[in-house]
This record gives structure tokens, C-alpha cells and sequence, in this order.
């Protein structure tokens, strides 16, 4: 019988246990430890990667909160360039309007303040002075509601209905309206009319206002003895013009690129609004055409109207 | 003889300037009327004028153009402008220009009136200084 000492409760327990640590321990121990590091590395990148991800995700939506800003500052800017802008003609409608119309108020008071003058007088009143400011004053308001009523027509801008219409049925039919006046002022008329000319699509009652608008413009360019030359041409095949010369006063230079804006006039007071080539323009422009001007002062000017033939109205 | 001031209404509105003229005479002033800023530099050219009444927006010579004329040939001049609407630019040009007064229409008579006294009162006591 040998006296072993008695195994240790453990090694009871577990025979092997230590022969096997004993023998793989360190390899466990290496391969535990990468295990660790492998899984710390992971969890390492994982972060990494959560957080690139999520500076990645800010970035991006700091990007996009700028960019929104930015978008919404150009829109600011936009709409305030455009704002300006309205509020920049209505001032010079405003302007216009308000210098046309207090130029007949004035003489309303002025006429108003000498009947109450005439009143104020011991002598019994000249009936037939009175009488004269109150027919004055009529007139006044009448030439008010006139500015108003061609303000409102400037503003209105009815859309163009299409029609089949002949363009030198229409420039004779015009020409034949200020025929008389033409004729008190010594004006002579010469029509060159394209024979032929095609049939366009277009709104003949707004046509009308335009050239009538533009031979009267001719004729109190003009005021007396002169000539107004109205032409037609087939320009191209989808295009027409109208023009209307005059031998009248002409426009300085300086006033050419103002002369289609509302109320600019250099007609003296009370002989016009400053609307009528403002209106003209307007209706050209929505019937798809131009108009232009080209003028010497002293020798006259030409007012030249080009015309799609088949209308092609723009919303304005 | 008339002691008042001297007046020259420039205005292009017809009716508007014989009114003016009418009520003004009606009051004991002096006052000629012209319907341009050119008949105005020769009226000026012919009498010397005390106080001027002025409308800015005339065809042919503006009411600014003839108020810069003025102020270089007929410093002694009072230029009172008369305008149916001002602009701001307009109404610091007119001062600078050494313009009296600005009057929007329709103003009361009254007003001008007022205006054309203070305006005389100003060149006489100038004159005094001078």
C-alpha cells in the first residue's frame, strides 16, 4: 500500500483540469484574450462607426438645414426684390396719378374759392361768372373721371379674344375715325398698305384702341400741317407690322425708354394722362406682338407694331 | 403804384394760371402770368420779378430746370414751387436749388398768399443785409 496523500477536493473534482491548464492554458489564455480584443475591437469600431455614421448624419442634416435656409433666405430676397420692384411702379403710378389728378382739384377750389369771394362781395353777383366757374368745375370733375376711368381700363387688362381679323380693313376703318380731325389740322394721311396681306388671329377691338391710340399720339405730335404715313407689311411668314410715322415734334433720346410707362407724358396739362402708349403696350404685349419707337426730335417719330398671325396670348 | 411784392406765376394749366391771377389781383397783388419756364426767363429778363410761383411739371423747360436757371441769372428772385405731386428727390432738389417754399395742389389761397408774404419779407430783409 502506497501513502499517497488524498487529491485536493478539486482536483477530486475535476481530474484533468489542471493537466489540461497546464497544458493548453496559455493557449486558452492567448485565445481568450483575442476574443476580448476581437470583441472590444468590434465593439470599438462598431462605435466608431455608429458615431461616423451619426457625425455623418449631422452633417448632413445641418447641410440640409442650411441649405432650407438658404432656400428660404433667396426666397426672402426674392420675394423682397419683387416687392421692391411693385411697390417702385406703384409709386410712379401713385406719383402720376396724384399729379394728374390734383391738377383739376386745384382748379376746382380755385373756382370754388372765387364764387365764395363773388358771394362775399357787397355787389350783386355776375351770374354769368358764376356760371363760368361752375361749368369749369364740370369740366374738372369730368376730366378727373376720365384719368380714373382710363386707369381702371389700363388696370383691367381683359383677356384677348381671338378672331379672324383684316388688318388693313382695320388701320383704313381707324384712319377713316380721325379723318376729320386730320383734316381741321392740315394733316395729310398717306396709307401704304400691303396689298394682300393674310388674315391673322387676332383681338380686333383691342387692335383698334392701339391704333387709334397711336394716330392720335401722331396727330398731336403734329398739332398742325404735317403728314402721319400708316404701312402695312408682311415682315415674315407668322409675322405682320404695323406702322405709324410722323412728321411731328419727335421725343428727346432721353425720354424714348420712358415712353411706354404709365402717366409719363410731355404733353402739357389737362392734353393727357400719360396712359395712352402705356395702354398700347400693354395690349401688344398680350397679343403676343411688340412695339416699338424710334424718334428724331424736330423731324418726327415711327411707332412700329409687330403682330404674331396667329395669337399666342400671354398672362400678365 | 403797388407797394407789394412783384409777382410771375410760371404754370402751363391755363385755367389754373388765370384763376391764380385773378384771385391774386383780387387780393392788391401784382401778378403776371406765363404759361412756360421759357416765357418765364423772358419775363424775368425784361422786369425783375420778387417772388416767383413756379410749376414744377411743364413741357419744355421743367419747373426744375427753370428754377436751376433762375438761380443762376436772378439770384434775388423768391422761388415759390407749385406741384400737383412731390417726390422726395423732387422737393430736396427744389431746396437745394435754394427754392422757398413747396406748395402741393390744391392748396387754399389763403396758403399762397401767406407763402408769397413770408417769401417778400425774406428778399427784403436779404436786401437789408446786402
Amino acid at each position: 500500500m502506497t501513502d499517497n496523500p488524498p487529491p485536493e477536493p478539486d482536483q477530486q473534482c475535476w481530474p484533468g483540469l489542471w493537466q489540461h491548464v497546464a497544458v493548453y492554458g496559455s493557449t486558452w489564455l492567448v485565445l481568450g484574450l483575442a476574443i476580448m480584443l476581437a470583441v472590444q475591437v468590434s465593439l470599438l469600431l462598431g462605435l466608431v462607426a455608429a458615431m461616423a455614421a451619426g457625425l455623418t448624419w449631422l452633417t448632413v442634416q445641418r447641410l440640409l438645414r442650411q441649405k432650407a435656409v438658404a432656400d428660404q433666405a433667396k426666397c426672402l430676397v426674392d420675394e423682397q426684390l419683387l416687392q421692391s420692384q411693385k411697390l417702385a411702379a406703384l409709386g410712379q403710378l401713385s406719383a402720376g396719378l396724384a399729379h394728374e389728378i390734383n391738377n383739376p382739384l386745384a382748379i376746382i377750389r380755385q373756382e370754388a374759392e372765387w364764387l365764395l369771394f363773388l358771394c362775399r362781395q357787397s355787389d350783386p353777383l355776375d351770374m354769368t361768372e358764376a356760371a363760368n366757374g361752375l361749368r369749369q368745375i364740370l369740366q374738372q370733375v369730368d376730366r378727373s373721371r376720365e384719368i380714373t376711368t382710363n386707369l381702371l381700363n389700363f388696370a383691367r387688362r381683359q383677356q384677348p379674344v381671338v378672331q379672324a381679323v383684316n388688318l388693313n380693313r382695320l388701320v383704313a376703318d381707324m384712319v377713316r375715325l380721325v379723318a376729320k380731325e386730320v383734316e381741321q389740322r392740315r394733316i395729310t394721311v398717306v396709307s401704304q398698305l400691303a396689298p394682300e396681306l393674310p388674315v391673322i388671329n387676332s383681338d380686333g377691338p383691342l387692335l383698334r384702341q392701339v391704333i387709334l391710340n397711336l394716330l392720335n399720339n401722331a396727330i398731336q405730335a403734329i398739332g398742325q400741317d404735317g403728314t402721319i404715313t400708316v404701312a402695312t407689311e408682311a415682315l415674315a411668314p407668322d409675322q405682320l407690322t404695323v406702322q405709324i410715322r410722323d412728321t411731328g415734334c419727335g421725343i428727346p433720346p432721353e425720354h424714348l425708354a420712358r415712353i411706354f410707362d404709365p402717366f409719363f407724358t410731355t404733353k402739357g396739362q389737362g392734353q393727357g394722362t400719360g396712359l395712352g402708349l402705356s395702354i398700347c403696350h400693354g395690349i401688344i404685349e398680350r397679343l403676343g406682338g411688340t412695339i416699338t419707337v424710334t424718334s428724331e426730335v424736330g423731324k418726327g417719330s415711327t411707332f412700329t407694331v409687330k403682330l404674331p398671325i396667329t395669337l399666342t396670348p400671354k398672362e400678365i | 403804384m403797388p407797394t407789394g411784392p412783384c409777382i410771375l406765376l410760371v404754370d402751363d394749366e391755363e385755367r389754373f394760371r388765370q384763376n391764380l391771377q385773378k384771385m391774386l389781383r383780387a387780393h392788391g397783388l401784382t401778378v403776371t402770368a406765363v404759361g412756360s419756364g421759357e416765357q418765364a426767363l423772358a419775363a424775368l429778363a425784361a422786369q425783375p420779378y420778387d417772388v416767383m410761383l413756379l410749376d414744377m411739371r411743364m413741357p419744355g423747360l421743367s419747373g426744375l430746370e427753370t428754377l436751376r436757371a433762375i438761380r443762376q441769372d436772378y439770384p434775388d428772385t423768391e422761388v415759390i414751387a407749385l406741384t400737383g405731386h412731390a417726390s422726395v428727390d423732387t422737393a430736396a432738389e427744389i431746396i437745394r436749388l435754394g427754392g422757398f417754399e413747396l406748395l402741393l395742389k390744391p392748396c387754399p389761397l389763403e396758403e399762397i398768399i401767406a407763402k408769397i408774404e413770408s417769401a417778400y419779407e425774406r428778399k427784403l430783409a436779404r436786401q437789408e443785409k446786402q
